[in-house]
């Protein structure tokens, strides 16, 4: 009998024991983790201070931040083709296109057609090409020329990113001398933010003047990129860069983010450069990972000067087909508590966002609109800017 | 009097043709069989519709699901007959019902959202009348459209079952169908409208520039509290809410709300203890990506973007379901051999290792197979789609195919069904107060709370010793 009831006593604690474990569990839950006593848990962020030097200005010419002429078409593309999840070497863009139509491309068929006349021919590998590609009137291409000085008086140019169409890159080339420059080597490397179609599929016709130019890459391209690399005739030397920080001369580091990006694309490297008696500067293609990623990870990651974030210049990849989010006027409430002092926005960040910003009223660094750049609330085609020298 | 499906599921006897595992195991691979098959024909941006855009995909997804449980929980099968219900077999009701709840999905979305709501109501939700405006691509006219759709389909996918598992079908549970059908979709609907106004309306009023100051309210309410003028802050909770509904209906089998005898507050301490257990969840959830991740930083994008922390809370809610389904559709709600209380305990544990797995396996492995990219935060990546496209399958093949074939429908008869009432009456007898069992009640509710702080000093420490992503 006492046995029996010794058992009916451990079941009854059992049975309670379970509802009150359910319930307290429950109750913690509710009551600890948006409270402002959670914060308790948090490490605070310790600065790993790492020291990349200082340089004394660095300058950029925009090339081209018009990576496409007509959202529309665009977007009817990437819909046709089943989404922004569709690989990117899939759309019958050129120039892989191999005539068979919107989303059944490949790589290797669409290389194959032009393959033979990479890099010295791409105005003839181009003419193919667009008889083969789904709106090839549509590519544009991003890239830009940045020039820097270290402390000492040594100068330094290079090149973000190598645009589209080689057709409009090949233009925009000889509209900046940028041809002339590669064939007197005087650009030390290309450096590729990103694997995607508008800022990497134009790399020919860099190669075509300087087949031998230094490549820097984040180290998380597809075996297609890798490839393309070699058919577009390079020759140089090809440096993967892999997540986090990597300083090239002093006061300039670029760093990888290991992110997916649409279309089928992982990882974005963007550039840091700390400008004497300034602050930071922040160079970006699209910088997928955001601004205020980017300027975060500065802080944990970097000594700069004066501790202050100075300036921008790039795509900030806030609307790039001209859509809106809720998430993004988080951005324009948050970006003036980082109190940048020169904003030169572009590309992907969206002509609806430059115009957000400038309201809010930051220092947002207008262009001219020309060169089919199509408004100049930012810095357009052929524009330039300076971070510690006046252009 | 004809009854159609009310009572069906309670009434029907599922009968195993083999023994466990191997009914399980079969329907498991039957099922994700025709969720690949499916994925790939309708999702997969390498299939053949190819509508994860993702809000198209996700936006029928969703509503499928509501669709789901309007045949079956609010209109109980009508107007099929219950002998149809009985005597049907199953692969010609799962047909049938099936393609009628995908005809009433399509008519819903197109007549009603599209064509009614779009043309005469609220502009958003058409995607014709969004390319009107200035700079509007055809591709984001039809994803702001879906995700309106989308956002309202959070909202009534919480409420359509909540009403008849929390609130018991009041007051119209002794109403003859289709009337009780009506009047609780009357309602819920009605409640969807109101919720949907004071949570996703502000979402869509600052998604359009300049802000629609003068129809929505901007910036939302909610901006400062949830770090984000996003809608996700909802989709967040509401999001748990659904999961906790499910999870109160299957492994808890409506426990503790059901100890409580009094029928209104019953009712009423069920429909808010559900939300504020919700509540809880949506917090936790939050915090444990705190935890591993960091702070979120508002203004950023991706994994470290409030709005996006709070999506995936939702996400994150959504791989406990799966689990919990599974063990209630497939497992015949194991264990049963302990009190309620402890079946109920360890059925959550299970739930919450398994939820646990899925989730490692899903980021680990999914964009091999399902066309999405690897990664957390992918403005693609929506991991809602997959698990509740899976849900859906389960459910059609749950209520509408007896689970075939892997059990056999045999209806109860009269007697079998008087001793599951007196079975269940003997089980809620059973959990009645007194002292060993206040005893127990404050050692397990001091338990749940170390419990949790010690959940919160591991979180981090193992966020960090296992690699989700290659």
């Amino acid at each position: 009998m006492s046995e029996n009831k010794s058992t009916i006593n451990r079941r009854e604690f059992f049975k309670g024991a379970a509802m009150g474990a359910l319930g307290g569990s429950v109750l913690a839950m509710g009551v600890y983790s948006y409270s402002p006593w959670r914060k308790a848990q948090f490490s605070p962020v310790k600065r790993k201070m790492a020291d990349i030097g200082a340089c004394k200005y660095v300058k950029i010419t925009n090339i081209s931040e018009t990576s496409w002429f007509n959202n529309a078409d665009l977007m009817n593309d990437i819909k046709g083709a089943g989404g922004l999840l569709v690989d990117q070497y899939l759309y019958n863009w050129p120039p892989f296109g191999d005539g068979t139509g919107l989303g059944k491309g490949s790589y290797e068929k669409g290389i194959a057609k032009i393959k033979h006349l990479l890099p010295n021919d791409v105005d003839e590998a181009w003419d193919i090409t667009e008889k083969l590609s789904v709106h090839p009137e549509n590519a544009g291409g991003y890239a830009c020329l940045i020039e820097m000085e270290e402390m000492n008086g040594k100068q330094h140019k290079y090149l973000l990113d190598s645009g589209w169409s080689y057709k409009w890159t090949h233009e925009c080339f000889k509209r900046e001398g940028i041809d002339e420059m590669l064939k007197n080597r005087e650009i030390e490397a290309l450096f590729i933010s990103h694997e995607h179609f508008d800022h990497y599929w134009g790399i020919p016709v860099t190669f075509k003047y300087d087949p031998n130019i230094p490549v820097y890459i984040p180290d998380t391209f597809y075996p297609e990129g890798l490839q393309y690399l070699k058919d577009s005739g390079h020759t140089g030397e090809v440096i993967k860069v892999k997540p986090g920080l990597k300083p090239i001369v002093p006061g300039f580091a670029t760093y990888v983010f290991a992110i997916p990006i649409i279309c089928r694309v992982y990882g974005e490297q963007s550039m840091y450069f700390n400008i004497k008696d300034r602050g930071l500067v922040s160079v970006t293609g699209c910088c997928h990972q955001s601004i205020i990623q980017f300027a975060e990870t500065a802080y944990q990651e970097i000594k700069y000067e004066n501790d202050e974030l100075y300036g921008v210049y790039g795509g900030l990849h806030v609307s790039p087909f001209e859509d809106w989010d809720p998430k993004y006027d988080d951005l324009v409430l948050s970006l003036g508590k980082y109190d940048f002092k020169k904003i030169g926005c572009n590309h992907c960040t969206g002509i609806v966002c430059a115009k957000k910003f400038a309201a809010a009223g930051y220092p947002i660094v207008k262009g001219t609109a020309r060169y089919r750049s199509k408004e100049d609330v930012y810095l357009g085609n052929g524009d330039r800017i300076g971070f510690g020298i006046d252009v | 009097m004809e009854r159609y499906g009310v009572g069906y599921l309670e009434e029907r006897k599922l009968v195993k043709r083999w023994p466990q595992p191997m009914p399980a195991i079969v329907a498991l691979v039957l099922t994700l069989a025709v969720f690949y098959v499916t994925w790939w024909i309708f999702q997969d941006s390498r299939g053949w519709m190819r509508m994860y855009t993702p809000y198209v995909g996700y936006m029928y997804t969703r509503w499928w699901l509501i669709m789901l449980i309007w045949m079956v929980y609010i209109f109980n099968y009508w107007p099929f007959k219950r002998s149809w219900l009985e005597n049907s077999h199953p692969l010609y009701k799962g047909a049938i019902l099936t393609a009628i709840s995908v005809g009433i999905l399509v008519i819903l979305i197109k007549g009603f959202f599209e064509g009614l709501l779009g043309n005469l109501g609220l502009a958003y939700f058409n995607p014709g009348r969004l390319l009107e405006l200035p700079g509007v691509t055809e591709f984001f006219a039809i994803e702001y459209a879906a995700l309106a759709c989308l956002m309202f389909a959070a909202i009534a996918s919480w409420l359509s079952p909540a009403w008849v598992v929390a609130c018991e079908e009041a007051p119209w549970q002794n109403m003859s169908q289709p009337a009780k059908g009506i009047s609780i979709l009357v309602m819920t609907f009605f409640l969807s409208t109101m919720i949907y106004f004071m949570t996703m309306h502000s979402h869509m009023g600052i998604l359009y520039y300049p802000w629609q100051y003068f129809t929505s309210i901007a910036p939302p309410y909610w901006e400062r509290f949830a770090d984000t003028v996003s809608g996700n802050f909802h989709v967040s909770w509401i999001m748990c809410a659904t999961v906790t509904v499910w999870i109160v209906e299957t492994i808890w089998e409506r426990f503790p709300f059901k100890l409580i005898k009094t029928t209104w507050l019953r009712r009423v301490t069920a429909f808010f203890g559900i939300i504020a257990i919700a509540w809880a969840l949506h917090f936790f959830l939050y915090f444990a990506q705190e935890l591993t991740w960091g702070q979120a930083i508002r203004g950023t994008r991706r994994d470290f973007a409030p709005d996006w922390r709070w999506l995936h809370v939702g996400e994150m809610a959504v791989f406990f379901l799966v689990p919990a389904l599974f063990i209630t559709f497939y497992c015949g709600n194991w264990p049963k051999r302990f009190s309620l209380p402890t079946n109920v305990l360890v059925r959550t544990l299970i739930t919450a290792v398994a939820a646990i797995l899925l989730y490692y396996f899903y980021y680990a492995t999914s964009h091999y197979f399902l066309g999405t990219q690897k990664g957390f935060s992918h403005p693609q990546q929506f991991p809602m789609i997959p698990t509740i496209w899976l849900i859906n399958i389960w459910l059609a093949h749950h209520w509408f195919m007896d689970n075939w074939p892997g059990w056999k429908m045999v209806p109860k008869t009269a007697d079998e069904i008087a001793a599951d009432h007196a079975e269940e009456e003997a089980r809620l007898a059973e959990v009645r107060w007194n002292p060993t069992l206040g005893w127990g009640l404050g050692v397990g509710a001091v338990c749940g709370v170390v419990i949790y702080f010690i959940i919160l000093a591991v979180l981090p420490w193992a966020y960090e010793s296992i690699t989700i992503i290659h």
